[in-house]
């Protein structure tokens, strides 16, 4: 309540206007609609309390810092600088929106289009928008955007192509945003070593789109999607979605082909938040412009030629196509890829390449140690790994992680909660911060679970 | 002007961060060759202290509510408390995963099941999720459990969605994203529902009507009862838009006037700071025959017992659970649960005094629109044309739209004309051209956080700004960094990021 500043002064303000009561304000409701009861919801309360009662509830869930933890699955338990929370927090862009009036705009635009630049790099592109809500929305509407680029002159019409890694939210999430154009999703194969069965893939030939992620939700690194444009031809899309952290080491899908490269934004800018607020990357070719879904920012000048920024391309949007946009996105992850942004900035290209190396190295590091675990094996042997890698367990791999878990250590992801046939192995998730005592807990956790329940 | 590529700090060395757990020729050894980047990114080269000095530069030169009064028409743009942003900064928000166990997560999971029970409370709705992470998601993933709710009746053939013409662009986009047809129907003279239009294209392959009450034009439909009756007697479902929420909390709700699905935008009226365009958060609410289609997973609680481990104290077990029928996912973890802990924090503050807030709302609103509409003598006599109202009524919601018609025909100053001269007197412009229905339109929301002053204060300025010599406002603005914007070249020359480190900057 302390946040009305009106509060006492109703009545003042009210006989300004001739009326007697604030119920007259609200008379052009009809008695029938209107509620009887007060709400059933309890008193207000001070800030104090609330930051009481916020201590005590949050208090009472298990962060990832407390412990060492392997569960990745697509997020980063990552280090955000500090001076990133400090300055996305000031009030000028904190308690902004949408910058439609550019003049009183300047630094949000200007720090979007820095953000544009810096994902533009990344992953070697030349378009990238402000931001979608996650990786998986950004995969899905770079899908349905490739439908509109491609679908009058594709041979294989509606047709899209996905990876059968694509991990289980992520098609779901994709399947909701296809459904409504008739889209018919088919799957790609992939071999014993949990690479794309490339030579396969050509089947993909004449469709619209065909979406693959580097690394795949194995966490290996496929060295034939470099290949993949060859046998997909000029007329499908190739869509990557991309562990952001790995371009600082490995070639940025622009290098090899890709028309569209999405992922997740949040290792840069933010914790894992229990899942949101994140950022979706979408980056494009200049072919997919006009097509693309979200906000852009553009370059210009202003009556006296000077340098300024303003939204552009606005007629794609909802705001203004209506129906016919291009996507229904209005409200997005704009601080948030600015926070992305500011972490991008301080890492430079020596602190990317750097990062990659750190998360490339811990995770080796754990599959070597775990591997030599008797009665541990790695589902792919011979595969690359970038942050994740799963590993077969002697026995259910849900109960293995919940014992890990009793012994104080969060042992990764139980692989049979995506696909039921996986219920023996486990998603191991490494990032940067993952230390050689983290991993020597781990092992001590596995042989320990081994040796008292499974022996 | 400052430029992030142009910095050069700590070359070579840049942000310190520990080195890897492996030798450099163990970790290159991991990668196929073939697929080693050769060069990196070009990204800027800032220090610490040039990173806090650049967007400190950046942050000066962007207007948010903290700066002045935000009156943007439709995008709620209230004070931000900020103890909400202390909150999520505590690791068991901050550093949490989506996919921790139930037991690690208590503390969150009581949060969201409070959350849902609240919303649903306020809506007059059965069941809510939080998951869609915005109000354009929230209408998605309604219309996608509408159009499950339909093909299992057999009714899917159903593919008519049925808008005003005074909707919300998100409304017809979004139904569309699900493969439906759009009908837009025209308002009344007046701007309310046209009945008559209504009736004339309801039928069987209608799938739902989406409309927000009160409307785009700010005042409330007073035959939506009726509205919703001829919809669901033709078969269709009712879906209430709640952009406009703040406006009607504890006054009436979207269930008691008929719908069957709502959204809820957490960032306008529970206050998630809107960050130059998000995040948001667009929790929505359905009616029982709904619930089971919604996406998975919902927070759920039963009584503890001595096998469930601690709990947070209040005599309950905190658990996902899946809709028997649900859609999945439109967002790929829980929502934005950051998002939804600020807005916890925000409805904490108020609880059972919600609706003290929706009255201020709607006080302050008709308040701004009294000072505005009724100027003394002096000041009339000298205003070149007064402003009209965007639709007839005694009294608005939150909100209210104006004309600028007759300044446009009497001195050619058009409504973009007065809000780019607006910010010149230190506050943001109103949303401009919407709704398309009204001519020339600038729609002003206030909302309860702004106090008596400020709305005199801004009666004046708008009023004089109507005052002005027409050509100073044609010029607008002047005091701002840079005068007005050109939007055209913008989209001719399509400079979308910067050219790299070698260029000139300036």
């Amino acid at each position: 309540m302390d946040q009305l500043p009106n509060l006492g002064r109703e009545h003042e303000m009210l006989s300004i206007m001739g009326l007697n009561s604030i119920e007259d304000l609200f008379s052009n409701i009809p008695e029938e609609v209107r509620r009887r009861n007060p709400l059933p919801l309890p008193a207000p309360q001070s800030e104090e309390e609330i930051w009481r009662d916020a201590q005590h509830l949050l208090g009472s869930n298990i962060d990832l810092d407390s412990r060492p933890s392997f569960l990745s699955a697509g997020l980063s338990r990552n280090f955000v600088p500090t001076m990133v929370g400090m300055l996305a927090t000031r009030g000028e862009f904190l308690t902004s929106y949408t910058p439609y009036q550019a003049e009183v705009s300047q630094g949000m635009l200007q720090a979007m289009w820095e953000f544009q630049t810096m994902i533009s790099e990344l992953v070697n592109l030349p378009i990238s928008n402000v931001s979608m809500y996650d990786a998986s929305t950004s995969a899905a509407e770079a899908i349905t955007c490739a439908i509109r680029v491609h679908n009058k002159k594709a041979v294989q019409k509606d047709t899209i192509y996905v990876s059968e890694l694509v991990p289980p939210h992520r098609m779901s999430v994709i399947e909701n945003y296809v459904q409504g154009s008739g889209i018919n999703v088919q799957l790609l194969k992939h071999d014993g070593n949990g690479h794309l069965d490339i030579d396969a893939a050509s089947i993909a030939n004449g469709s619209c789109a065909v979406y693959v992620e580097q690394p795949n939700s194995f966490g290996i690194l496929d060295e034939g999607l470099m290949e993949l444009k060859g046998k997909i031809g000029v007329n499908t899309a190739l869509i990557v979605g991309v562990d952001a952290v790995s371009l600082g080491l490995v070639s940025p899908p622009g290098n090899w082909g890709a028309d569209i490269v999405v992922g997740e934004g949040q290792p840069f800018g933010i914790g894992p938040t229990f899942g949101g607020p994140i950022y979706g990357i979408f980056a494009c070719t200049e072919k997919y412009i006009r097509q693309m879904p979200g906000r852009i920012v553009g370059q210009t000048q202003d009556t006296n030629k000077k340098k300024a920024f303003t939204l552009t391309l606005s007629t794609r949007e909802q705001h203004i196509r209506r129906h016919r946009a291009t996507s229904n996105i209005c409200s997005n992850e704009t601080l948030i890829a600015l926070m992305g942004a500011m972490h991008m900035s301080l890492l430079g290209p020596d602190g990317i390449t750097l990062l990659a190396k750190r998360v490339a190295a811990s995770t080796e590091a754990t599959k070597k140690a775990l591997i030599s675990i008797e009665g541990v094996e790695l589902l792919f042997p011979h595969s690359s790994n970038f942050r994740e890698f799963v590993i077969k367990v002697p026995g259910d791999s849900e109960k293995a992680v919940s014992f890990m878990d009793s012994e104080g250590v969060i042992a990764g992801l139980p692989l049979g909660l995506w696909w039921t046939s996986h219920s023996s192995c486990i998603l191991i998730g490494c990032d940067e911060r993952t230390s050689s005592s983290d991993i020597s807990s781990l092992v001590s956790v596995v042989k320990k679970w081994i040796e008292e329940v499974v022996k | 002007m400052s430029d992030i590529f142009s910095f050069n700090g700590a070359q070579n060395a840049g942000w310190a961060q520990p080195e890897p757990i492996l030798p450099d020729s163990e970790v290159l050894a991991i990668i196929p060759s073939s697929m080693l980047r050769a060069s990196p990114p070009a990204w800027p080269r800032a220090s610490e202290p040039e990173l806090v000095r650049h967007y400190t530069w950046l942050s000066r030169r962007n207007f948010g509510i903290d700066t002045g009064f935000y009156p943007l028409g439709s995008c709620t743009m209230k004070h931000n408390p900020r103890v909400n942003e202390r909150i999520v900064n505590l690791p068991g928000i901050d550093r949490m995963h989506p996919l921790q166990p139930e037991h690690q997560i208590q503390g969150i999971l009581s949060i969201f099941y409070e959350m849902q029970e609240m919303l649903a409370i306020c809506s007059g709705m059965d069941q809510v999720t939080l998951q869609p992470v915005a109000g354009a998601q929230g209408e998605f993933t309604a219309m996608r459990c509408i159009q499950e709710f339909h093909r299992e009746r057999g009714d899917g053939h159903r593919n008519k969605v049925i808008v005003p013409d005074s909707a919300h662009g998100t409304n017809p986009a979004s139904a569309s994203m699900c493969g439906y047809e759009i009908i837009e129907i025209p308002s009344g003279e007046d701007g309310r529902i046209d009945l008559d239009a209504l009736q004339s294209v309801v039928g069987d392959d209608t799938a739902a009507m989406m409309i927000t009450n009160p409307s785009t034009l700010g005042v409330f439909e007073p035959d939506i009862a009726r509205a919703s009756e001829i919809v669901h007697s033709a078969g269709g479902q009712m879906y209430y838009d709640g952009a406009n929420f703040n406006a009607i909390i504890g006054k009436t709700d979207p269930g008691l006037m008929g719908f069957d699905a709502v959204h809820y935008n957490l960032h306008k009226t529970f206050s998630q700071p809107h960050g130059g365009g998000g995040p948001g958060s667009g929790p929505i609410g359905v009616k029982k025959h709904l619930s089971k289609y919604l996406p998975s997973p919902l927070a759920s609680r039963r009584e503890i017992t001595e096998h469930d481990g601690e709990g947070v104290g209040d005599g309950y077990w905190y658990s996902w659970i899946s809709p028997e029928n649900t859609i999945g996912k439109v967002q790929q973890w829980h929502g934005n649960a950051g998002a939804v802990v600020r807005c916890w924090a925000f409805y904490r503050r108020y609880g059972r005094e919600l609706e003290r807030m929706s009255e201020h709302a709607v006080l302050n609103a008709n308040y701004l629109r009294f000072k505005i509409m009724n100027p003394d003598k002096e000041v009339l006599s000298k205003v070149h044309a007064m402003p009209s109202d965007g639709a007839p009524t005694d009294f608005v919601m939150h909100e209210f739209t104006l004309s600028m018609i007759d300044m446009k025909d009497k001195v050619g100053v058009t409504g973009k004309d007065i809000a780019k001269r607006l910010l010149d007197y230190g506050v943001m412009a109103p949303t401009l051209y919407f709704p398309m229905i009204v001519p020339e339109c600038l729609m002003i929301e206030p909302t309860e956080t702004e106090s008596k002053e400020v709305l005199d204060k801004f009666a004046d300025d708008f009023l004089n700004v109507l005052t002005e010599d027409p050509e100073i406002i044609k010029g607008a603005p002047y005091t701002t960094d840079v005068s007005r914007v050109d939007e055209v070249w913008a989209a001719r020359n399509l400079i979308l990021r910067h050219p790299g480190n070698n260029s000139e900057s300036n």
